[in-house]
């Protein structure tokens, strides 16, 4: 064989505006990186570099989602060999990781205060494990998105870990390390296993393989797509593979707390839907009935455990359970409830950061105590977080005028139009005990004597805060833009 | 008897005398060397398939970099350092003796009956497009279909260097103060 043969490599189509977001994350990661040992920079210069980073990723995805509706200087929609899918469910699922690393940043800032010299190790994996995941949402190969789990997993690893003072800081990051570890290896089984049974990787090709074949004995297929289901609902946190999260919440310093959770549920969630939704429609007959009970299972555990819990952020924890599970009831009508999800994810990511910074700013960034005691009238300590936390506590529990309500009144409408009325009924009943654990927590605020001292929210917990309560409000009563802009989050 | 058959035994006769050695050797250092000629007899094998690629990796990844890796913990927690050689579990011996010829015996009994025809059998003349292993096939899928996967690594490692550093340099800024 000659050079000029042997040198002869096809290119792909190749769409730099399609991963510009991703790219520029990671490229500002790389910059954060680099600048800290030139210049050293105050902290605080690091933080906004990180932010700009963020800004800069949304404004290109607004350009791309401009561009995939009008089709302008598009020649494919699977660049990249069709190893990504430009449409408007990534660009969406980049808009809700982009606002939840904005947030997550600003709840974090009293944090990266606190990290010293490794400022900018955290801003820098903040930004990556926002990439990883944005990798997983656009992807439309289970290789990429096996590969972009793995990056915003290992980065939450580290993050869980960052404050190595407290013993419990590494019990939380070793767990997590652990068991995140064994649940991506059984979702790296699955793919193996759906690769054998359908010969794809791509999400497209499985879907055609299996909507052209007629397969008399699905099993190694089934096996494969069993196993992808609990890799993926494990980084949802939905149950019964939710048990590391209370350890793991409680463990990790509360300033990463809420953005950890929140874009790994993102993350999850936008691969599981691709995944069911897009590669696997002609098999919903045999994976609806399981994420029906998982999600049955999450929101009946997650809404009675968390009654009991006497910790905050294990309060959380659990609720997280359950949002997953009310979250999986959309699933469950296939295509149907995409947009549903979207905007459920959307709301309930930004109130998880902004309950997260409240915890931060009450409990200290790095502390890991957060008892339901200290918030006992936290309304006269701290007017103006204890209103809005209660806020964001109503919007979670889904009372009516609140964007939560309209969240919930979506994926319901939806499971119960699909024909699981039974997930339905139980969801319903698990929101009325999941509503009282969040009256708890603001009982405790208003009616009970304070106690301790007020220590002053940092100026960015507020703005979290501030911004979690507009869009539950602004939502809650006009859900008209953003469901009409999730109704567009369609997958290709 | 091709070269191939010849090469094939007696790479086989090395990868099991250096696996034989790691069990058995009484020095560390000889257990590595053990480990080190299996992984370069392998590599071999791997050749002669025309796996050229999983050869080099082979050869950089575990004889390199693993290889080098066993040393520094060997070196580190000392060669000379006495071994504590009872037993805890009872009958342990027994029981693996046990299983392992289970497992020798079912692969035998395989090959005996099934006649090894659930192996596609090489066909005769070697084809020409026989390059699937080579660094040059692999060179072409990495760098067309998987390009983006292959670049997708780099925040992969970028990930693992900036983690290292962030909950490494911790200890170290701890033991300073104190």
């Amino acid at each position: 064989m000659t050079l000029a043969q042997a040198t002869m490599i096809d290119p792909p189509v190749v769409s730099w505006l399609g991963i510009a977001p991703e790219l520029v994350l990671g490229v500002g990661a790389a910059l954060v990186l680099l600048i800290e040992v030139q210049w050293k920079p105050s902290r605080t210069a690091i933080a906004w570099a990180g932010g700009a980073a963020v800004i800069a990723a949304a404004l290109l995805s607004v350009l791309l989602h401009a561009r995939i509706e009008s089709g302008d200087g598009i020649s494919t929609f699977l660049p990249f060999a069709g190893m990504i899918a430009l449409d408007g469910f990534g660009v969406f699922a980049r808009y809700v990781l982009l606002a939840v690393a904005g947030l997550g940043l600003l709840a974090a800032q009293r944090m990266v205060q606190e990290a010293g010299t490794r400022a900018a190790e955290m801003v820098a994996l903040m930004l990556l494990a926002t990439a990883g995941f944005s990798l997983m949402a656009i992807s439309a190969n289970l290789i990429l998105t096996f590969l972009g789990l793995e990056i915003g997993s290992i980065s939450l690893y580290v993050l869980a870990g960052y404050v190595r003072e407290r013993g419990n800081s590494d019990e939380a990051a070793i767990k997590y390390f652990l068991l995140g570890s064994f649940a991506s290896a059984v979702f790296v089984y699955g793919v193996a296993l759906v690769f054998a049974g359908t010969g794809n990787f791509s999400i497209q090709g499985v879907h055609d393989y299996l909507d052209g074949v007629v397969v008399f004995e699905p099993g190694v297929i089934l096996l494969g797509l069993a196993l992808l289901v609990v890799g993926l609902t494990f980084k949802v946190t939905a149950a019964p593979f939710h048990s590391w999260a209370p350890d793991v919440y409680q463990g990790a310093p509360a300033g990463v707390v809420g953005f950890m959770a929140a874009i790994a549920k993102i993350g999850g969630f936008a691969g599981l839907v691709r995944i069911l939704v897009s590669a696997f429609p002609d098999l919903a007959g045999d994976w609806a009935p399981v994420v029906a009970a998982i999600a049955a299972v999450s929101m009946v555990v997650g809404s009675v455990l968390a009654i009991v819990q006497d910790d905050i952020r294990r309060l959380l924890a659990y609720s997280g359970v359950a949002h997953a599970g009310f979250i999986l009831t959309g699933v469950l009508s296939g295509g149907e409830g995409t947009a549903e999800i979207w905007f459920y994810l959307a709301i309930y990511a930004v109130q998880l950061v902004a309950a997260f910074a409240v915890v931060a700013a009450v409990s200290g960034p790095s502390g890991s105590r957060s008892a339901l005691s200290d918030y006992a009238g936290l309304a006269q300590r701290q007017p103006f977080l204890a209103a809005t936390f209660a806020v964001i506590l109503l919007g979670m529990g889904g009372i009516p005028l609140t964007a939560g309500f309209v969240a919930k009144f979506g994926v319901f409408s939806d499971a119960w139009a699909a024909g699981h009325e039974w997930v339905v009924i139980v969801g319903v009943l698990a929101s009325v005990v999941a509503f009282f654990l969040y009256l708890r927590v603001i009982v405790t605020m208003y009616m009970d004597e304070p106690a301790g001292e007020a220590a002053a929210a940092p100026l960015g917990v507020r703005w979290v805060t501030s911004v979690a309560v507009v869009v539950t409000l602004l939502f809650g009563v006009f859900p008209g833009p953003l469901l009409d802009l999730a109704g567009r989050a369609l997958p290709l | 008897m091709t070269v191939e058959v010849v090469i094939f035994v007696l790479m086989g006769l090395t990868a099991l005398g250096g696996a034989i050695t790691v069990v058995m050797a009484r020095n560390p250092v000889y257990s590595g060397l053990g480990l080190l000629g299996t992984m370069l007899s392998l590599a071999v094998i791997y050749v002669s398939q025309l796996a050229h690629f999983v050869a080099a990796i082979q050869v950089i990844v575990y004889a390199g970099a693993v290889m080098t890796l066993f040393l520094f913990v060997i070196m580190m927690i000392g060669v000379d350092v006495a071994e504590d050689t009872a037993e805890n579990l009872p009958r342990q011996r027994l029981v693996v003796g046990v299983l392992a010829a289970a497992v020798v015996g079912f692969a035998v009994y395989l090959g005996v009956s099934q006649g090894f025809d659930w192996v596609p059998a090489a066909s005769g003349e070697p084809v020409a497009e026989a390059t699937n292993g080579t660094v040059q096939a692999i060179g072409e899928r990495l760098f067309s279909t998987w390009v983006l996967a292959f670049e997708a690594t780099a925040l992969l490692l970028t990930v693992a260097a900036a983690g290292a550093i962030a909950l490494a340099y911790f200890r170290r800024r701890r033991a300073v103060r104190e």
